[in-house]
């Protein structure tokens, strides 16, 4: 069954190379975001078991970060037909930019269902290779830079990661094995200093993909600089990934018994991304970079949930899918944004009501979904962590935790609602009404999709959804 | 032998710290290659023969051959021949990374020679080598030299991972030879862009994108 998903885009690619049109690239993406939806959905439902591979395998933790990306690929594939026809290039680009989605959604897919910590490794470097060109693909001066920054900080991230696993290696002894599995079963036998010292290289390494403070430097330049649709499968999958073997690490030292030193290390990172996110988020000028600080944050959350364990597992899982899908949601209608007015500048945009009726609802909606405004499922999630810390008896880190949120709240708050309202000058009006052609109903669809998930989530998350958290976090 | 190859390693790297010539790194990549190939070549006796075919062809192909002819290549389009004046002068370069290289030796020496899984060798040059290349990324200005000591790092890490007594699957070796060849072939064409658009390769030029000011 996952042999599907990991096979069609090989074979796709190779047709895509062989007809070289345009159109038929654009349907071999959407082609495989049904099927990758079609088989996620199988497994969900328990149809199908997913036929085990040596080297690949789903299992209950990592079959909701599938069902995460397939949902928010299906969602991207959709916007995305209506917007390659907005650009406005050669067919043989076009061509490129769709080979290079099917590998980059391949790789995460891999990472996903990788049974092999190494395997999990190669995979992550392939997917900074596969959204370089995709980072690249507007060709501007800026396009380069940020593409270079990404390839650069990100391959040099990964490389330490790859110590990490050297490191690994030296803890597990005489047991010569990467295998998730096995590393689980002998964990407890491993030298803990080197298993620490591992733990730190590979917290960064993946940590730099993941986007957490301070190896975040990256993140907020490629996601402003990429086409919309990228943004949105760089925020809601592609950090997902790199959370994911961050997870099946984590639990490595959970195993050895060397859990606390981890959770210090998660906690450190975790409020440090909160903190740059609120001491950044204020001034800034360009609204998807904007956007981009507000993955940090949620990344941040995410290594907080976890290092904080009990409760606050289902609670990662919940934002998680919360957090995909409001932030897909969020950088898709973005890019509506950036049709309209041609600018990524806050300064430049006003009125967006005025402008376009459901963009501007879209992006309020997102910006209330992603701020945790009841009955976004993201207010549970961040509930249930703010509960989890007063359980344990943190407080501490409760008043620092609410804090650094209200501020980042009130930094993007101000700027989503900013753009939304506001007066429309004439000058402007004119330019979204030739601009508002090109943006198609496919365009607000996915984005109303997902927000109503988002929204209804928060009140109500139907038994088949329950069951799969509550397995998926047994794996944690 | 083998700990006469290994210390030969470690001083390219303190060639590469204090000479400014493009063209000489890329010359030091090619005798690490070699190096490599024969340290490999030295431990063939514990490996598999597919492992040992494999790691040949890492070393000596891409390592000492092709990557060096595709930046040779590089550099010849961008006529870029000197990374001149770096943050720090070059006689300090030099003493620093000694410095370093020396400070591996030691603290492998005096901490690793008891552990029965790695040799104490091999494993300070490698981390000399990997903290050498990255504090040289942060004080080179020409993004050619930062490729070079990109490619300088992951020849490190691969001596690390020679150092543990152990083989890693052949798949993920694979792999991981794949992922770093790409990577260097995607920073070679984003070289040639950068020079391309900004007519030299300056690192200062890649500092456009910031947070309070808006240059879109």
């Amino acid at each position: 069954m996952i042999n599907t998903i990991l096979i069609f885009p090989i074979i796709a690619s190779v047709l895509m190379f062989i007809f070289r049109n345009k159109h038929f690239a654009t349907f071999l993406v959407n082609l495989y975001a049904i099927l990758h939806i079609l088989v996620s959905t199988l497994l969900v439902f328990g149809v199908s078991n997913g036929a085990k591979t040596h080297y690949f395998a789903v299992d209950s933790t990592n079959l909701i970060f599938l069902a995460i990306l397939s949902f928010v690929y299906l969602m991207v594939a959709i916007y995305n037909t209506s917007y390659v026809k907005t650009f406005d290039v050669k067919d043989k680009r076009i061509v490129k930019y769709s080979f290079m989605m099917l590998i980059f959604v391949l790789s995460m897919t891999g990472t996903i269902l990788s049974t092999n910590l190494g395997l999990s490794w190669v995979l992550i470097e392939a997917t900074t290779l596969a959204s370089a060109y995709l980072i690249y693909f507007n060709k501007t001066k800026h396009a380069i830079e940020a593409a270079w920054k990404y390839v650069f900080i990100c391959s040099i991230g990964i490389a330490l990661a790859y110590v990490g696993i050297i490191f690994l290696s030296i803890s597990t002894g005489a047991i010569n094995t990467l295998n998730f599995a096995e590393l689980y079963k002998y964990a407890g036998q491993f030298d803990p200093m080197w298993l620490k010292l591992a733990f730190i290289f590979m917290l960064f390494g993946f940590g730099a993909k993941m986007g957490l403070a301070p190896v975040h430097f990256w993140l907020p330049d490629a996601h402003s600089e990429a086409p919309s649709p990228i943004s949105a499968l760089l925020s809601a999958t592609l950090l997902n990934s790199a959370f994911f073997v961050i997870v099946k690490v984590y639990k490595v030292m959970t195993i050895a018994t060397v859990a606390d030193y981890a959770r210090i290390m998660l906690l450190v990172m975790g409020f440090l991304s909160l903190f740059v996110t609120a001491v950044f988020v204020y001034h800034i000028k360009n609204y998807k970079r904007m956007l981009a600080y507000s993955s940090i944050e949620n990344m941040g959350i995410l290594a907080i949930g976890l290092a904080l364990g009990g409760g606050a597992y289902y609670a990662v899982i919940l934002h998680l899918i919360g957090h995909s899908l409001a932030k897909a949601s969020f950088f898709l209608t973005s890019g509506n944004v950036l049709e309209l007015f041609g600018t990524k500048r806050i300064k430049s945009i006003n009125g967006l009501m005025k402008a376009d009726n459901k963009t501007g609802w879209l992006w309020v909606a997102s910006f209330l979904g992603i701020c945790a405004f009841p009955t976004s499922v993201l207010f549970i999630s961040e509930f249930l962590i703010i509960k989890e810390m007063l359980v344990k008896g943190n407080y501490m880190l409760c008043i620092l935790f609410v804090l650094l949120l209200t501020i980042v709240l009130y930094g993007i708050g101000q700027v989503a609602i900013k753009m939304a309202y506001g007066k429309l000058s004439e000058e402007k009006a004119k330019l979204v009404l030739e601009n508002k052609q090109k943006i198609t109903a496919l365009m607000y669809i996915p984005q109303a999709i997902m927000l109503i998930i988002v929204f209804i989530l928060g009140v109500y998350i139907p038994p088949f959804l329950n069951n799969i958290i509550t397995t998926a976090i047994s794996g944690f | 032998m083998v700990n006469g190859f290994i210390i030969l390693f470690g001083l390219t790297m303190l060639y590469l710290a204090s000479t400014s010539r493009i063209i000489a790194h890329i010359r030091i990549l090619i005798v690490q290659g070699i190096l490599l190939f024969l340290i490999c070549c030295a431990g063939a006796e514990h490996m598999n023969i597919f492992n040992f075919l494999f790691l040949l062809l890492e070393t000596f192909i891409v390592k000492a051959v092709l990557i060096p002819i595709f930046l040779y290549k590089v550099l010849k389009k961008t006529h870029s021949n000197r990374d001149e004046a770096p943050n720090i002068p070059h006689f300090y370069c030099l003493v620093i990374s000694s410095l370093i290289l020396l400070a591996g030796f030691l603290v492998s020496n005096y901490y690793f020679s008891s552990e029965k899984m790695i040799s104490p060798l091999y494993f300070g040059v490698s981390v000399a080598t990997i903290i050498i290349s990255l504090w040289l990324i942060t004080i080179k200005h020409k993004i050619i030299s930062n490729v070079i000591e990109f490619i300088t790092m992951e020849n490190g890490i691969f001596l690390l991972s020679l150092s543990i007594a152990k083989e890693m699957p052949m798949l993920v070796n694979i792999g991981v030879l794949l992922d770093v060849f790409i990577a260097v072939y995607i920073l070679g064409l984003f070289v040639n862009a950068i020079n391309k658009e900004f007519k030299d390769l300056e690192v200062s030029h890649l500092s456009d994108l910031k947070d309070y000011e808006y240059n879109d």
